[in-house]
């Protein structure tokens, strides 16, 4: 071949830093134009919160003594729901499919930085979050519920979330599921308890005590009631400064399983 | 010449198996080495070797002078035996996301793709998804994805064991195109006639080790025979004692019973000399490499 001018290519000649950028948006770009040519894909992500929206507004709206939990029910829905199945299932699938149709081979041969491929999910991932938020918005504005709080920590909390997620994703992705069928057995199997005790579907105050002392152990209670806190009664940091810091601890902890797991991982395709 | 990939004493244990045992191998710039043996000999472990997806216990690879490593990622390109592409993605989008990985610039990026895209005759196929493409164009895609960055050695697992017929000959035309532009290349297969085909030297292995390395003729003169007599036989010990009177060597290749004739002969001349020996069938075959790696790898060993 016609040797271009990057024949070789490589941390001595491009600063490491402009390179972990290039390829991180590289990873990025390709998600979402893969999501995109997917277009059901990117459907049902925009629309399962959007149903899930409206059928809580509708239940909420028929029962005037519900319509409080109206804009606390939005939260929930973003939180444990929508992000919940894209960030996390989504994190899941995408290291599931990378390995069964062997591109992850084909990565290891190339100099992508782990850390660009990580960062890459994890703006893909952000941005389609950003894109569930809006739908849900409007819809939840539609039928009637109201954002209180900051919008600025609103956010935070959605961006805290979406990392802590995507770390769980990573680690449940690199670490059991080996192929993409298994990704919705064992969201299912896991998933959907957790959310359930997350007080996603319903407020937490409708379990029995026992239920209630062990779903404070779920990290996604945590995250609903940081939302919620903000959205529907706007809290602030001050008021919420316990699950703020549990989000952030979990987020973390999601984090550093995340990396290390996608590490091992990295480390037994190298092996096999 | 200096060796552009040099391997020298390369082990690798996987459990309480050594799957390479001291592999020595040195390929020069343009050359198509091929590694051919059965299954389990050390073939694939060597090319991940080689590309880095795998670390040697003891041993040393080097590229131009190189040791691999994650730094050598531009020195090697990296055709797996499953194209192993983004089947959602067109075929430009696939080598634009390799480029990209590689750090080309933003102004050259799109006249790359295009030119791969050229070179490989994807053009047509521009608007197909590489998950829809035939098996042939995809593993020409995952080629070109390999030269993405142009490396000076291209490893290729098992290039066209997926592929049909026509699409392995094409496949075939263009693996030799890119040996006549420079690129090394060091390939395994089961594929005899690919080997024949398209390499200059020939490594048969067995046992983690390199058995015999030569061109394809080399390893044909290595058989002692101008010709090799494949034949069927009523009664097995008559065609044998004829054959040891005829002073013909007997060889049971691929479960076929063979006479390795020291002299070319027509196929008169053998029907003659075998007649009354209880022979059904017979053929004249030219010494090939099919013979050589039966007799060198020992396959078969003698009647």
């Amino acid at each position: 071949m016609t040797g271009p001018s990057f024949s070789i290519v490589g941390p001595d000649r491009i600063h490491t830093l402009t390179l972990l950028l290039q390829q991180t948006l590289a990873v990025t770009r390709r998600l979402l134009l893969e999501q995109w040519r997917q277009g059901r894909g990117l459907i049902f992500w925009a629309v399962f919160p959007a149903l899930m929206m409206l059928l809580f507004g509708l239940v909420y709206a028929h029962n005037a003594s519900m319509r409080a939990g109206l804009d606390a029910a939005a939260a929930g829905i973003l939180m444990g729901a929508a992000l919940f199945f894209s960030c996390l299932g989504g994190t899941v699938a995408i290291v599931a499919a990378e390995r069964e149709r062997r591109t992850l081979r084909r990565l290891l041969v190339s100099p992508l930085l782990p850390a660009a491929y990580f960062l890459g999910v994890v703006v893909a991932q952000t941005l389609l979050a950003a894109l569930q938020v809006v739908v849900l918005g409007v819809i939840a504005y539609a039928i009637g519920a109201r954002y209180h709080g900051s919008v600025a920590l609103g956010v935070a909390i959605v961006v805290l979330s979406v990392f802590a997620y995507v770390g769980m994703g990573f680690y449940f992705g690199a670490r059991f599921a080996k192929r993409s069928e298994e990704v919705v057995v064992a969201l299912s199997a896991f998933g959907v308890p957790l959310l359930v005790l997350g007080g996603t579907f319903f407020p937490l105050e409708l379990m029995p005590q026992a239920m209630q002392t062990v779903a404070r152990f779920d990290p996604i209670l945590h995250m609903n009631q940081a939302l919620k806190g903000v959205a529907a009664y706007g809290l602030g940091v001050a008021e919420l400064r316990t699950e703020l810091a549990l989000l952030v601890a979990f987020c973390g902890v999601a984090l550093v399983l995340g990396v290390r797991s996608y590490g091992q991982l990295l480390a037994a395709e190298h092996g096999t | 010449m200096t060796a552009l990939l040099q391997i020298s004493g390369l082990r690798k244990r996987f459990g309480a198996r050594e799957v390479l045992q001291g592999l020595d191998l040195a390929v020069e710039p343009g050359e198509i080495v091929g590694l051919l043996g059965p299954n389990g000999c050390g073939k694939s472990t060597t090319l991940n070797i080689v590309s880095g997806l795998l670390q040697a216990d003891a041993g040393q690879v080097l590229i131009a002078g190189q040791p691999v490593s994650a730094r050598s990622a531009a020195l090697v390109g990296y055709c797996p035996q499953d194209s192993a592409l983004y089947r959602d993605l067109l075929p430009a989008e696939n080598l634009d996301f390799f480029v990209r990985l590689y750090g080309l610039p933003a102004a050259q990026r799109k006249t790359r793709v295009d030119e791969l895209m050229q070179r490989f005759g994807l053009l047509p196929h521009a608007a197909t998804r590489a998950g829809r493409l035939s098996s042939g164009w995809q593993q020409r895609l995952s080629l070109a994805v390999a030269l993405v960055h142009a490396p000076p050695v291209l490893i290729l697992d098992e290039p066209t064991s997926a592929v049909d017929v026509e699409a392995r000959r094409l496949l075939w035309t263009l693996i030799a195109s890119l040996r006549e532009s420079g690129t090394t290349i060091l390939l395994t297969s089961h594929l005899l006639a690919e080997a024949e085909r398209l390499c200059s030297r020939v490594a048969l292995m067995q046992g983690g080790r390199i058995v015999a390395i030569d061109s394809v003729a080399g390893l044909q003169a290595r058989v002692p025979a101008q010709a090799v007599v494949e034949l069927q036989t009523a009664h097995e010990p008559a065609t044998l004692q004829r054959a040891a009177e005829l002073g013909w060597a007997v060889r049971r290749y691929g479960g076929r019973l063979c006479c390795l004739l020291p002299q070319a002969a027509s196929l008169r001349e053998v029907v003659q000399a075998l007649d009354g020996a209880g022979v059904t069938a017979v053929s004249v075959l030219p010494v090939t490499l099919e013979h050589a790696y039966l007799e060198l790898l020992g396959a078969d060993g003698a009647a």
